[in-house]
């Protein structure tokens, strides 16, 4: 156990002993009974029934919110105005940061506009003196959190503003017992304000009356998300709040942490206590998109799948075994998106809106806003479930997971070297022969990196696919040729994965032979094609590796290097017969041989009785 | 040095064996499914269908235009190739070769097999291409060795064994030839280009206008030999993308092909005219220069006047 670690539980543990202290505003922190109580009082929000995301556009039409009926296909109103923070989704408002006139650095200003037509409802400028950390909506009202800076940063204070959504209008306020908070979440009429790391209070949105305090004890709590099965906190991983969570530690049946690939960001949601991430930004495009089934204080991932967005793809993974089911490559950046329950929706950055079903991959729904700049995207489409008709392109099946993870290698965006590296290895896990052509492609690319190739051929030797020997022969018949313009294929590569085959690969000998004998196959390549013919048994090949042997035996550019020489030397004592061991003893004697092969071949043969591990039959 | 010498011995024995095995793998009968242009089993079977394998020509006798070297000068050579003294070695080779003996290649192919340093092997490649530009070399091993050597991973070397392989009178040969205008090197290329344009193959034809495609100068000389009528006008289409100077060189060549219809060299003068530039009235000047004196053909009058025109026209 690491000191870090130690250190941190037993931060932890304090933090634990503090609900016995009498001076502590957390005494009611992690108490099941009030959390379950201030759960019970929550309803679960109706369904809105819509299908809306709203977009901010840039371009040359300037700064403007629009909203987007994803059932109609159609644009319901555009507005002109500037966004500053995220965009929440009211019953009848929307609310966002805006610019205000003459504003300093640091002054926020709350923009509640009307759902139906964009307009503005009202403004409210927080005072000089106060800093925005977050807000929700619901039908009840706008949820502010603030911090008013104290002279000291001890002195700082925070509270929570509760505004009438139509007007504006205070509500209520309630402070809060620090001035380190974080933005809200709201559900069911319940508020949920993360503070002090790694406490979450909870109040009633009628009243801002506090509930229960909930403290999770294995993981701060930088978010709380509100979504129709329940509310979600955590940081690393998910926690469905319930009396169960109330002290969350990840042995809960209510913790959720998805096995995903080292590639993926693992970002669950927003760290509400950074204000720069109430801002739309890369984090809208990369990542991880999750539904949760909830039973009671029990929770695992919708379909045991959560996807994720990683900007101009999207993937579907098993969540409990990290098992890849899908894969998707837009040629633009997505620059939101959301999983409604049913489909992944996304927009990207030129307009195109589509969804995925969430468990097959599959193309349910496809838009286009026509000659738009979207620079982020809010969705309120909850159970959005479309299909498309089936005469439509595109439409049907689950789309081939090779050819997707193929065209992720094969795209020429250089942004993301870790996914391609990501999608060889995925090719290499699946099964059939279309995986091991993808792999033979991608290996007589010309563009791809070298830690790509060196990926793609481990992963063709790893595979073991002896129903594709014919595949590889065809790829070892290619060769360079300065007429043609071809270049040479990776033969070192696939030398090993015949090799790899054992005696299964022993058809591809007179492919391998001929690359032995081409001028421009590489030394090492000539070594792994001789390793290949020991592993395969390809005694058809002996006559190649004397001629190889002899030719390059005295050759004095093998002096630095000799471990070519010393393969097919290998390779001849372990398929060859007597004649090829006197053979042997000759390039041992023989001065001009150049003298690590000497060496070698003194020491090897007289390691190996005559007789023994040689053959004497037919190729004496 | 009686341990070296019995070494030798066996590894002469196996090592041609070796080399005589390989062409035995790869009989047609035996070859694996279709393979690439240029590779060992396509090779062979392409040989195989031409004639079997066999030399053209079989009859040592007719080849060799000197009587053999006497044994105890082969035995002293071999002594000289296998010694230690590089020096004596590219001697013995290069006597050898100059001997122009019918069995003066023996020893050269037998130290080719066995392995040799780098420069005893050009030197023996020299001299072999010297007693096959002889006609001495007529063993059908000798072409087994030339065309393993044909792949050798020195550009140098395989340089020297394509130039000494167009020399033997075998119909194998031309499979080797013809992958070796794929290969990277130019110098190989260029040979092998030469070889085939000397042995009139026009199959050779193709891949030689796919080099000159590739701005290759070396093919242009052995694509103007081998090239028929209607591959001219292809051959000018490709100015604009291909140097100019290679083209001029391919159709200067052309001109100078003592079969072509004097009607066709005014067309051709004509083309090399509008290229323009100094490759193309070096090809021209160099095609007045090759016609005797003599002869007035039309071809050249029409190349002289185009050349004065030009003259006047930059004065």
């Amino acid at each position: 156990m690491s000191a870090r670690v130690r250190a941190w539980m037993a931060f932890v543990a304090l933090a634990a002993a503090l609900p016995a202290c009498a001076t502590s505003p957390y005494k009611r922190a992690g108490n099941p009974a009030e959390v379950a109580a201030a759960l019970a009082r929550s309803q679960p929000p109706a369904a809105a029934g819509r299908s809306l995301v709203f977009l901010v556009l840039g371009g040359a039409a300037g700064p403007r919110v629009a909203a987007y009926d994803l059932s109609a296909a159609r644009v319901v109103w555009t507005q002109p105005g500037d966004v500053t923070t995220r965009i929440a989704v009211g019953h009848d408002v929307i609310v966002h940061g805006g610019k205000a006139p003459g504003a300093t650095e640091g002054s926020a200003l709350i923009v509640a506009r009307d759902i139906g037509n964009g307009a503005v409802l009202w403004q409210h400028a927080l005072a000089g003196d106060e800093r925005l950390a977050g807000y929700d909506v619901d039908g009840n009202a706008v949820y502010l959190v603030v911090q008013t800076l104290g002279l000291t940063k001890r002195g700082t204070t925070g509270a929570v503003v509760a505004l009438d959504p139509r007007t504006g209008l205070l509500r209520w306020r309630h402070p809060l017992p620090t001035g380190r908070v974080a933005g809200p979440a709201v559900r069911g009429g319940l508020v949920a304000v993360p503070v002090d790391s790694q406490y979450v209070i909870l109040m009633d949105g009628m009243t801002g009356m506090e509930l229960a305090q909930v403290l999770s004890t294995a993981e701060a709590a930088t978010f709380v998300r509100p979504l129709p099965e329940g509310m979600f906190y955590g940081s690393r991983g998910v926690f469905l709040l319930s009396a169960g969570t109330a002290r969350g530690s990840r042995q809960a049946p209510g913790y959720l942490l998805a096995k995903l690939p080292p590639f993926v960001r693992p970002f669950y949601w927003y760290d509400l206590y950074r204000p720069e991430q109430a801002q739309y930004s890369a984090i809208d495009r990369n990542h991880i998109l999750w539904r949760v089934t909830a039973e009671g204080d029990r929770a695992r991932f919708r379909d045991d799948t959560v996807a994720v967005h990683d900007y101009r793809f999207l993937f579907g993974f098993d969540s409990t075994s990290g098992t890849l089911r899908w894969a998707y490559t837009h040629p633009s950046d997505a620059v939101g998106s959301t999983d409604t329950g049913s489909v992944i929706v996304f927009v990207s950055a030129d307009g195109d809106i589509r969804a995925l079903d969430r468990v097959t991959g599959a193309r349910r729904y496809e838009a286009r806003l026509q000659g738009e700049m979207v620079r982020a995207a809010t969705f309120d489409a909850e159970g959005f479930s479309p299909t498309l008709p089936k005469t439509e392109t595109g439409a049907g099946p689950a789309p081939d997971l090779v050819e997707a993870l193929g065209a992720i290698v094969a795209d020429p965006d250089k942004r993301f070297p870790d996914l391609k590296l990501f999608a060889i290895e995925e090719i290499g896990r699946l099964p059939g022969r279309a995986a091991t052509e993808k792999l033979l492609h991608i290996l007589g690319g010309r563009d791809l990196p070298p830690l790509a190739v060196q990926k793609a051929s481990e992963a063709l030797a790893a595979r073991r696919d002896t129903q594709s020997a014919d595949l590889l022969a065809a790829a070892l018949r290619l060769h360079a040729d300065y007429a043609e313009g071809r270049s040479a294929p990776p033969v070192d590569f696939l030398a090993r994965a015949v090799g790899a085959l054992g005696g299964m690969g022993r058809s591809v000998t007179p492919e391998l032979v001929a690359q032995l004998r081409h001028p421009e196959t590489p030394v090492q390549s000539a070594a792994q094609i001789a390793r290949a013919l020991v592993a395969t048994g390809g005694e058809e090949a002996i006559p190649a590796l004397r001629d190889y042997l002899t030719m390059y035996r005295a050759d004095p550019a093998h002096d630095a290097d000799p471990s070519a020489l010393i393969a097919i030397a290998e390779a001849l004592l372990k398929l060859g017969g007597a004649a090829d061991r006197r053979l042997l003893l000759f390039v041992a004697e023989e001065p001009h041989t150049v003298a690590p092969l000497r060496a070698h071949l003194v020491r090897a043969l007289g390691e190996t009785e005559p007789g023994v591990g040689t053959k004497t039959a037919t190729r004496d | 040095m009686p341990v070296r010498s019995a070494g030798i011995a066996v590894a002469l024995a196996f090592a041609l064996g070796a080399t005589g095995a390989r062409a035995a793998d790869t009989k047609p009968a035996e070859a694996p499914a279709p393979a690439a242009a240029g590779s060992k089993p396509a090779k062979a079977k392409k040989a195989g269908q031409q004639k079997q394998g066999k030399p053209e020509k079989s009859d040592a006798a007719t080849a060799a235009g000197k009587k053999p070297l006497p044994a105890a000068r082969l035995d002293a050579a071999r002594e000289a190739l296998a010694g230690d003294d590089d020096a004596a070695a590219v001697a013995a080779a290069g006597s050898l070769g100059a001997s122009g003996a019918g069995n003066a290649a023996e020893p050269l192919a037998e130290m080719l097999a066995a392995g040799a340093s780098p420069s005893r092997a050009e030197a023996a490649l020299d001299a072999l291409a010297k007693l096959g530009g002889a006609g001495a070399l007529t063993a059908p091993r000798t072409f087994e060795v030339l065309d393993l050597y044909a792949g050798h991973r020195a550009p140098e070397i395989r340089q020297r064994a394509v130039k000494a392989l167009g020399t033997v009178k075998d119909t194998r040969v031309t499979a080797t030839l013809l992958a070796r205008l794929g290969d990277a090197a130019p110098g190989v290329r260029a040979a092998a280009g030469e070889a085939l344009a000397a042995r009139r193959e026009r199959a050779a034809t193709p891949r030689l206008f796919a080099l000159v495609k590739r701005g290759d100068a070396g093919a242009a000389g052995p694509l103007a030999a081998l090239a028929t009528p209607d591959l001219i006008p292809q051959v000018a289409e490709l100015s604009g993308t291909v140097d100019d100077g290679v083209l001029a060189s391919v159709m200067g060549d052309y001109l100078q092909r003592a079969d072509v219809p004097d009607g066709l060299r005014v067309d051709v003068v004509r083309t090399v005219a509008r290229m323009g530039g100094a490759a193309a009235t070096t090809a021209l000047v160099e095609y007045i220069a090759s016609v005797p004196a003599k002869d007035n053909r039309q071809s050249k009058r029409e190349a002289q006047k185009l050349l004065d025109e030009q003259a006047g026209a930059t004065k």
